[in-house]
């Protein structure tokens, strides 16, 4: 009935954020022949007059924004100026927030500081990025944008600063990326974690906690690559984040400039780069577990349970004689032990860690050794990820590296860790 | 004011038929309005009221069909909003022809406006992409199908009977309080579903205890009802019967997938509390968690047309007697000690 496209095509209202795109993007469309950007004259009279009054009801009502800028990292500046006293945190956190975003724009535009170090796709793939960044939808060449506002913001917020809306409500709370360290990794303490890192973070989820598990996305063909994506965009944020932290630190320590132009300051960003370059392929070596018979297996465990309770390991200082994370040491994890201990704030006071909320500080909340008996191990609960876990340690949190004996250094051989393992993956509720 | 019409012969030239027929497909449409939410979809389709340049009714059916998810359930919440505007002017059609009562018609018109304004704003939530418009689109569909609820009930049978009796002043303002309850509790949660990515955590959290006390709020109202309407003589009781019991199923299951919501939006905090607990990860973007956060929305959306058939119910028996005052005079008591015989 339709034989020619002109007939069919609408000429519709389009979202103001893609008309710049369009003219592009349009004529990659079968059959679209740019109708959409011929929306008449009267269209585009209309819609404005339309679009002019909804926007003034909302302006009235105090809503209607589409734009969100980074948060500036207030509370670290709050517990390094607060030593000296008499200094105001939020200028020197307005102008670290000033030059990171030079250096790597905003949640809508965000971009890479290529004058410092050159793009480089081992690090950052910043087309990924981009598919990341900025409001939720697609535009005329149909591919999908805003990822992270879809799937993350509500917990780790704009910033990846695990200040999202829904953050105080969760129990741990929401990685702060900006930090720079990540719990769940192959990588030992001081490195970054790889993207096959991330990426089992993201496609399992970690259980017992708030994070989510992704698989769904891997599921269906249209968002299988999604997950790479974000995996780009944490890295991005934790990049961007440790930056802006380190610049308040040497700020408020050595009182460097917050310039661009500040050699110091181009030389932390190149080192923060620099070292998630290094990072990618330091993990450690994992060996393939023992195949044990049943008695061999119980001869283990019995082994294992000599290591844990062993002065040498400390597990039972803190995940208890059985196991159910009840040790006498009970710790804070060290995102909080920052704005805290490190301050000279008792976050068991609250008269004393409430100063630092209008900063954007949640409620101190004990970081509790694991309890075995539930057989839920976050990073994994097979016996290579235990292993892993032991001999990498929990980065952030008081659950140390074991010291294994690796050229000549003295601790654990792996047949010892092994035998710890079995013992973590035997101990049972028998209450 | 005339509250009754009389009947044409076939049930197609009823506006009843109609009304029913509008209700009926916007619950669907709030479901498919839901999910879009739940996905993300509402910016799959970058303009309005074409998609991608088509016209809505000519969007080839093979790309709508195999194309990405989002996608799918957008343009088809769209193509059934239009279906449902299409109903809506039959229905006012339909009620002009042959329904006597003026202010039924106009009440008709007005839904068809309604309609009308909740397609605009779904497309300005498109063009303009603002959450604001987003949530207001959001709350605009359970009101209109209320609206239709009401105007299925208004040409119902119930409504056109006369039925002499009358209900005790306190359990209409009861009814009345919980329709308000009930809307300014889907308020809360569209604000909740709909949270901005800076809102501050202590601005969610307030939103989420108000959400929690107005649930209790709303509980204690619905079982005060139902005792109420139990206790009541049974001429009484009757007509009242199955709102009090629809409304009691609606809020248990409501109950449930609140709970059910958070869980598999945020889990629940206290892993230390049991294993099963601490074993569990979010499935984000599951087939279940979805259904069962779309099914929290739309159930919301039932609690207030539910409310409406209580107040309704109510309303009318009370509206009967003024409606008949100058035949009648009769007191609340006679008429309670003639049914408890
Ligand atoms: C419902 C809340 C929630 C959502 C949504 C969420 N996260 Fe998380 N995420 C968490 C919590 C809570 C943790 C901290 C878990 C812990 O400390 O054990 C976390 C931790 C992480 C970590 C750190 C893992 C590690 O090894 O330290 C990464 C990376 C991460 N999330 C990425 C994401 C990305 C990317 C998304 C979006 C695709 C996302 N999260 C969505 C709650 C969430
Ligand atoms: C200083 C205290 C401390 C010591 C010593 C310690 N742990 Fe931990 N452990 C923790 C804490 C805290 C966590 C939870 C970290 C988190 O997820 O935030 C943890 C977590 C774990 C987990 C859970 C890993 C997962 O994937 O969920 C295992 C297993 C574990 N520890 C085993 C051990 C063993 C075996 C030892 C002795 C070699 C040991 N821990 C020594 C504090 C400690």
């Amino acid at each position: 009935m339709f034989s020619s496209p002109q007939i069919i095509l609408f000429p519709g209202f389009v979202n103001a954020k893609y008309r710049s795109m369009k003219a592009v993007d349009v004529a990659k469309l079968p059959g679209a022949q740019g109708s959409l950007a011929r929306s008449t004259t009267l269209g585009r009279f209309i819609e404005q007059y339309c679009a002019y009054a909804i926007l003034a009801c909302c302006a009235f009502a105090g809503c209607g924004r589409t734009e969100f800028p980074f948060r500036p990292n207030e509370l670290h500046a709050a517990s390094l100026v607060r030593e000296s006293g008499d200094m105001d945190p939020k200028p020197v956190a307005a102008d670290a927030a000033k030059v990171v975003e030079a250096w790597f724009g905003t949640p809508d535009a965000p971009k890479w500081p290529s004058d410092l170090v050159p793009e480089d796709t081992t690090i950052v793939v910043m087309e990924e990025v981009a598919r990341c960044a900025g409001a939720v939808g697609r535009a005329e060449d149909e591919i999908e944008r805003g990822l992270f506002r879809k799937h993350c913001v509500v917990c780790h917020g704009i910033t990846g600063d695990g200040y999202g809306p829904a953050a105080s409500l969760l129990a741990p709370y929401p990685r702060d990326f900006r930090r720079g360290s990540f719990k769940f990794k192959s990588t030992p303490v001081g490195y970054k974690p790889t993207r096959e890192d991330l990426r089992k973070t993201l496609t399992h989820g970690i259980p017992g906690t708030s994070m989510p598990s992704f698989q769904a996305l891997n599921q269906s063909p249209e968002f299988a690559e999604d997950i790479d994506s974000l995996i780009e965009y944490v890295r991005f944020l934790s990049i961007r984040g440790e930056v802006e932290r380190r610049l308040i630190s040497k700020a408020v320590r050595e009182g460097m400039a917050l310039d661009t132009k500040e050699p110091e300051a181009q030389q932390i960003a190149i080192s923060v780069i620099q070292r998630w370059k290094d990072s990618e392929g330091s993990s450690a070596a994992i060996p393939e577990p023992p195949s044990l018979s049943d008695s061999e297996m119980a001869e283990s465990i019995r082994r294992g349970r000599d290591w844990y309770a062993n002065e040498l390991t400390a597990c039972v200082k803190c995940h208890g004689p059985e196991g159910r994370g009840d040790g006498p040491s009970q710790d804070y994890d060290e995102w909080t032990k920052d704005w805290t201990v490190l301050a000279g704030i008792d976050p068991k006071h609250p008269s004393e860690w409430k100063e630092m909320k209008p900063f954007g500080a949640l409620k101190p909340v004990l970081d509790r050794p694991r309890n075995f008996t539930w057989k839920s191990f976050r990073g994994g609960g097979e016996a290579k990820d235990l292993f892993q876990r032991l001999v990498v340690g929990i980065e952030g949190t008081p659950m140390p590296p074991i010291a294994r004996a690796e050229g000549g250094n003295p601790g654990l051989t792996d047949d010892q860790i092994w035998d710890l393992v079995h013992y973590v993956l035997s101990v049972e509720d028998d209450s | 004011m005339n509250l009754r019409s009389p009947r044409p012969k076939r049930f197609w030239a009823q506006p009843w038929f109609w009304a029913w027929a509008v209700t009926l497909f916007v619950f669907p449409l709030i479901w498919v309005g839901g999910l879009v939410t739940t996905h993300d979809a509402g910016m799959a389709v970058p303009d309005w009221p074409g998609t991608y340049g088509y016209n809505l009714f000519l969007y080839p059916l093979s790309t709508w069909l195999y194309g990405p998810f989002d996608l799918f359930i957008e343009h088809g919440h769209r193509l059934l909003g239009s279906f449902v505007g299409l109903l809506t002017i039959g229905l006012c059609i339909v009620a002009w022809r042959n329904d006597t009562r003026g202010w039924y018609r106009w009440a008709c018109l007005g839904l068809l406006l309604a309609v009308i304004g909740q397609g605009l704003l779904g497309g300005f939530r498109v063009v303009l992409d603002a959450r604001t418009i987003a949530m207001l689109h959001g709350c605009g569909g359970p009101l209109v199908f209320a609206y239709a609820t009401f105007l299925a009930l208004a040409a119902s049978n119930d409504w056109m009977r006369a039925d002499q009796t009358i209900e005790p002043r306190g359990l209409r303002r009861l009814a009345t309080a919980l329709l308000v309850f009930a809307v300014v509790q889907l308020v809360l949660g569209a604000q909740l579903r709909h949270a901005l990515p800076d809102l501050p955590p202590t601005g969610f959290m307030s939103l989420v205890h108000l959400h929690l006390t107005m649930a209790g709020l709303l509980t204690l109202v619905i079982l005060a009802l139902a005792w109420w309407v139990r206790r009541l003589p049974y001429r009484l009781h009757q007509p009242l019967r199955g709102p009090a019991n629809a409304l009691l199923g609606v809020l248990f299951l409501q109950l449930g997938l609140g709970i059910a919501t958070w869980v598999v939006n945020y889990a629940l905090p206290w892993t230390e509390v049991s294993p099963s607990l601490a074993r569990y990860a979010i499935q984000a973007k599951g087939y279940w968690e979805s259904l069962i956060v779309t099914g929290h929305q739309a159930t919301g959306s039932l609690m207030i047309a539910m409310s409406v058939w209580m107040v309704c119910r109510v309303a009318r028996r009370q509206a009967q007697l003024v409606a008949n005052s100058h035949s009648y005079t009769i007191s609340e008591r006679q008429v309670v000690a003639a049914g408890a015989k």
